[in-house]
């Protein structure tokens, strides 16, 4: 409270005293956060236009800048929308978190049953004018439901209270005192269910680049959110022994992405072209060296890599830019993500901070994810580049996001001038 | 209730950004691999997947004769593809389908085969598309515009290759396949300079096999290929093929081949080998009776087994490739050594028995009781065996084998022709290390090795050119696309093998074979043909004979050699019965054409024909006073010569029939062509008169007892009155050769 109110007396000396708002969030946000994220989609933009032409000149008759016209009007509506977010006291928010794991939930189940928009592929809902993925909502739905929950049961999650629940005592009773339920470890296993069964519903959708995303972004809210660190050894240890699992025996997986890794463990794999996508990308990436072919002058681009508006664009933004510019690119990403720590750090509490923490390390997963793919460091997945890749609703889904953090910002202990 | 973030939370989140910051150093690790570590790698990838490389063919040179006739040329065409990828839908498929199979009569089914492949963007249709039947095609693709088949079906620009003369000198120009390479003959030895260099145009394509964008282009443009002038006349080639083919179905000859080459240059100026093919459609089996042979085998290997080998004879160059023996043909040679080497002069005489004993073999001359007394001429005018025996064992066998050697029958001739037989010593002749008193005594009549007629007409050759061996060619200058002469070439003298002094007495030897001897029936009046005749039983096959001719013309100052063989006739197999009258025939179309002023002998100048005196526009009395050593047939009333039959300056026969007509307008008279063969000339010459006809007399009447053999035309046709008829004679008598 003591903090707020020097805030507040600070922006009344320069602005003309504000009558404080229950809705509308007040104080400055963050500068360097947004140029960041303006620069990031301007360059993602540009870049889509140069990618997807050929692409869209083939696929969409003739009209080369399809995907361009369709994502800038996206952006624009979500740089809108962005700033309306960031205008909203966060605080709102946590009205909608369990709402938005139930509607992710509903969403998800709902798109096993319509018609797939890809043959084989449940992800997409269709919704006339465009498709969205439940899962980007999902996504969202964690880091909102774990910040809140996490923020408000703070004491339970590091405390060594016993669990107060009725089961717990049951068991406790059955076991004559022997296996004590801690409330740490119930909060670790209510956060498990959730994320586990949002995953597992991502999984069902053929989707598993989205289920791992959601994974790590559920284990890196419990980290955020303090859960016991000994836990980490487990759930990595688990972690491990899931991969080295799948790593030799793929074909447990759903045959595609069973596939795929093994395509990503033999080099000459090749069988319908499992690897084409992948080698087509490392030669534009090669053809790129190190300065690059030039804006626009992509050769892969021209149907060689497989779509290239979407998950394999940073192989062309490499063959355009060179390696320098590329790895410039991801530099951005990282201050994007290291500004959004700091912001959460600095939040005016855990919630906020969970809060924007959570969004910006999903991206920077995403982009760590999908740039270790586009360079075959990783089997190709289907992961998408945030702010570069083709796609509407994802596209405004994180510019709301980083409305949510702007937001955040507005109350964080930055130095704003 | 303020729960500002924790240090602990500090931490948790420096922990996260650490192990979030190593995945990214793990992906621009991965990314500096492939962009720098493996980038030249990748990016040659790239481009070879991107880049293609279009051929555009160049236009192949023409082949002419030495006349410039064209014989060979390349004519623009089209070439058809389908783009498997750009199919639609079945009702478009359907359509290309028809299509394609109804206008370039494509198989239905490969056309269905190489649309299915959808995954490629070029499928190649048909080559060597004529223009209506393109311009047919595309009529049809606009046609179905609405079904967009023109982004399946393309049309290349392509070439065809012509032989306006089609099996005409066929086994010497050759014929290409369907990707415009040479297959035998001066189209395979010359393919590289006939094909020019293929301009490229280099494309960046993306995956759909569509152009990307014409930055990316490079065009490199054809150049032309080389034209040729070949050696070969186009009138004697031709000369030479009618008497060739003319003697398949007068003699029944399995084959029958022949070459005239230029004396001074070794040039070739006529080459076949019949039976032959039509290089518009070499793949078509030119034989009849072979072809229908083939078409009833049932069994399809054994069917496709027989076809090749039918291909494959009818497409050999028999004058090149093929081995024989040369038999008497060779004593030309024999004789030449000998005198060359001082073992023998034209006064050693020698008396055949009818045999000679060589070490356990008794060696029987061709004629039984033998040629009694004889010089070395008449030697070889009998062409005696036991005779050229004794001259090859005086020789030596190291001397022997020198001249084998330098008369070239050791190597091959050189000549600018793929598929020339390859001698091989211990197989087609005598090595000189293993060559014992027999194979030296058969070696010296012409038995017991093999020669190709190319070598054997090139030895000869030396005869004529003053001993100069010559190395024989076939194409005399290579031209650039405007016609300008870039390369002539320039004859080869491959070494002096015997003196000119030496050659000249052995071509007066040859003369007499020709005048006298077993060659007789090559003799042309006027014309001093020097030659040597030769029969050779072939080895393996009992009864096939092959009857061969070698020799040049005019003996005194020879212009062009010869060589005719007929392999296996049927009946006569004598060369001197069989091959010399070929020769003599064709000798005499052959100078004649070349303007050979004909020298006469006195003797001659009675038998010789008399020139058609002009009678046009003389009134009837005039023409009668004009032409009174003739027989005058006047026709109609009019009282002046308005046209006759010969015509002035034809040569006839003193005492032949002239008609004249006087009235405008009279039909010609005919009369029923009588039968002129088997007679004597003088039997032959009023046969002709007494129906109103002409003779011209050819071939071999220096001596008694010729009869003649063919006319110029057939028995029981009608002709105009006073037409000439050519008339050939031969003897039968001595002309049997060994």
């Amino acid at each position: 409270m003591a903090n707020t109110a020097v805030r507040n007396q600070r922006t009344a000396a320069k602005k003309a005293p504000k009558k404080r708002s229950d809705f509308w969030a007040v104080g400055k946000l963050d500068v360097p956060f947004l140029l960041l994220v303006m620069t990031i989609l301007t360059i993602g933009l540009v870049m889509l236009f140069s990618a997807s032409y050929t692409y869209a000149y083939y696929n969409e008759h003739g009209d080369s800048a399809y995907f361009f016209k369709r994502q800038f009007v996206f952006a624009v509506v979500g740089v809108i929308a962005m700033f309306f977010v960031s205008k909203v006291r966060y605080d709102y928010f946590k009205l909608f978190a369990i709402p938005a794991v139930l509607l992710s939930w509903f969403l998800l189940v709902i798109v096993l049953f319509l018609p797939p928009v890809k043959p084989g592929f449940h992800r997409w809902i269709n919704l006339g004018l465009f498709t969205f993925q439940p899962s980007e909502i999902a996504k969202l739905a964690i880091i909102l439901f774990c910040a809140w929950h996490m923020d408000k049961n703070h004491k339970r999650i590091i405390g060594k209270r016993e669990n107060p629940s009725k089961f717990s005592k049951t068991v406790k009773e059955l076991s004559n005192g022997k296996i004590v339920v801690y409330d740490s470890f119930a909060m670790l296993c209510l956060y498990g269910v959730i994320i586990a069964v949002t995953a597992g519903l991502v999984y069902l959708e053929n989707h598993l680049s989205g289920t791992i995303l959601i994974f790590a972004i559920g284990v890196v809210m419990m980290f955020l959110g303090e859960v016991k660190q000994h836990w980490f050894i487990l759930i990595g240890a688990l972690a491990v022994v899931a991969v080295v699992f799948f790593i030799f025996n793929p074909e447990i997986l759903e045959k595609y992405a069973g596939e795929r890794i093994t395509a990503w463990l033999d080099k000459s794999y090749e069988p319908r072209g499992a690897r084409w996508q992948t080698n087509n990308s490392l030669y534009a990436i090669g053809s790129g060296g190190l300065f690059g072919t030039g804006l626009g002058n992509s050769k892969q681009k021209h149907l060689y890599v497989s779509e290239p508006q979407n998950d394999f664009i940073f192989a062309i933004v490499c063959e355009e830019l060179g390696f320098l510019r590329a790895a410039g690119i991801i530099l951005l990403y990282v201050l994007l993500v290291a500004r959004g720590v700091k912001i959460g750090l600095r939040a005016k509490d855990r919630f906020g901070a969970l809060l924007a923490m959570g969004i910006v390390f999903q991206v920077g997963l995403q982009t760590a994810l999908n740039i270790a793919v586009v360079t075959d460091a990783l089997p190709n997945t289907g992961i998408s580049l945030p702010f570069f890749s083709y796609g509407g609703t994802s596209l405004m889904m994180l510019l709301f996001e980083m409305g949510v953090v702007l937001s955040v910002s507005r109350y964080s202990r930055l130095e704003k001038n | 209730m303020q729960k500002r973030p924790s240090k602990q939370m500090a931490k948790r989140a420096a922990w996260a950004l650490m192990f979030l910051a190593v995945a990214f150093l793990y992906g621009i690790g991965a990314l500096f691999s492939a962009s720098i570590v493996h980038g030249e790698e990748y990016r040659l990838k790239a481009e070879r997947n991107q880049l293609s490389d279009t051929e555009i063919s160049a236009q192949r040179g023409t082949i002419y004769d030495s006349n410039m006739e064209v014989l060979a040329k390349s004519a623009s065409a089209w070439l058809v593809y389908v783009n498997p990828s750009k199919i639609t839908d079945n009702e478009q498929l359907e359509l290309v389908v028809s299509g394609l199979c109804s206008i370039l009569g494509a198989d239905e089914q490969s056309v269905r085969n190489k649309l299915s492949k959808t995954e490629t963007g070029y499928q190649k249709i048909a080559g060597e598309v004529e223009t209506d039947t393109k311009d047919a095609l595309k009529a049809y693709l606009t046609e179905h515009k609405d079904k967009k088949l023109s982004t399946v079906v393309g049309i290349d620009p392509d070439t065809k290759r012509y032989y306006p003369y089609s099996s005409f000198a066929s086994t010497i120009i050759g014929f290409t396949d369907s990707d415009d390479n040479g297959v035998g003959g001066v189209e395979m030895q010359y393919n590289d300079v006939l094909t020019g260099v293929s301009g490229r145009v280099i494309t960046a394509k993306n995956a759909r096999q569509g152009s990307m964008s014409s930055a990316y282009e490079t065009t490199y443009d054809a150049q032309p290929g080389v034209g040729l002038v070949l050696t070969i006349d186009e009138v004697i080639q031709y000369y030479l093929e009618q008497s060739m083919s003319q003697a398949m179905v007068d003699t029944g000859a399995k084959y029958a081949y022949g070459i005239v080459m230029d004396v001074d240059t070794g040039a070739i100026l006529g080459m076949t080998s019949k039976p032959d093919f039509d290089l518009n459609n070499p793949r078509v089996i030119s034989n009849q009776t072979v072809a229908e042979r083939i078409a009833a085998i049932e069994d399809a290997t054994e069917k496709s087994k027989e076809t090749s080998n039918a291909l494959y004879a009818q497409w050999r160059n028999r004058t090149i490739s093929d081995t024989y023996e040369p038999g008497s043909v060779f004593k030309t040679v024999v004789a030449s050594a000998a005198l060359e080497e001082g073992v023998v002069d034209l006064n050693t005489t020698f008396t055949c028995t009818g045999g000679i004993q060589v070490a356990n073999h008794y060696q029987k001359c061709w004629k039984p009781g033998g040629h009694g007394h004889e010089d070395l001429t008449q030697g070889l005018m009998n062409s005696c065996n036991p005779f050229f025996i004794t001259i090859g064992q005086k020789l030596g066998k190291e001397t022997f084998f020198k001249y084998f050697e330098a008369f070239g029958f050791t190597e091959k001739s050189g000549i600018d022709l793929p598929a020339e037989a390859n001698p091989v010593a211990g197989k087609t002749y005598h090595a000189l290390e293993k060559m014992g008193i027999s194979e030296l005594s058969s070696s010296s009549f012409g038995q017991t090795f093999q020669v190709s007629p190319i070598q054997m007409i090139t030895a000869v050759n030396t005869i004529a050119n003053g001993g100069k061996l010559m190395q024989p060619y076939v194409v005399d200058a290579k031209l650039d696309s405007e016609g300008n002469v870039i390369e002539k070439t320039t004859p080869t003298v491959k070494r002096q093998v015997i003196s000119e002094k030496t050659a000249s007495t052995v071509a007066g030897m040859m003369e007499s074979v020709v005048s006298i001897g077993t060659g007789k029936n090559a003799y042309i009046a006027g014309y001093h043909v020097a030659g040597k005749t030769g029969t050779s039983e072939k080895i393996g096959i009992e009864g096939a004979y092959i009857a061969s001719f070698a020799g040049f013309a005019p003996a005194d100052n020879p212009q062009i050699s010869i060589l005719i063989a007929i392999d296996e006739p049927v009946g006569a197999h004598g060369g001197g019965a069989v091959a010399a009258p070929i020769a003599g025939e064709l000798l005499e179309k052959i100078l004649t054409y070349l303007n050979v002023e004909p020298q006469y002998e006195d003797k001659e100048i009675s038998s010789i024909s008399s020139v058609a005196p002009s009678l046009i526009n003389m009134t009837v009395s005039e023409a009668k006073n004009a032409a009174s050593k003739f027989n005058l047939k006047v026709i109609g009333n009019g009282d002046k010569v308005l046209s006759q039959t010969p015509a002035a300056g034809q040569q006839m026969r003193t005492g032949g029939v002239i008609a004249v007509y006087t009235e405008e307008g009279a039909l010609k008279e005919t009369a029923v062509v009588p039968n002129l063969c088997n007679m004597s000339v003088s039997e032959a010459n009023r046969a002709a008169v007494n129906a109103g006809f002409n003779i011209r007399i050819a071939g071999n009447t220096n001596s008694g007892e010729v009869l003649s053999y063919k006319q110029s035309i057939a028995e029981n046709t009608e002709a105009e009155k006073g037409s000439v008829i050519t008339v050939y004679f031969k003897s039968n008598v001595n002309v049997e050769d060994g």
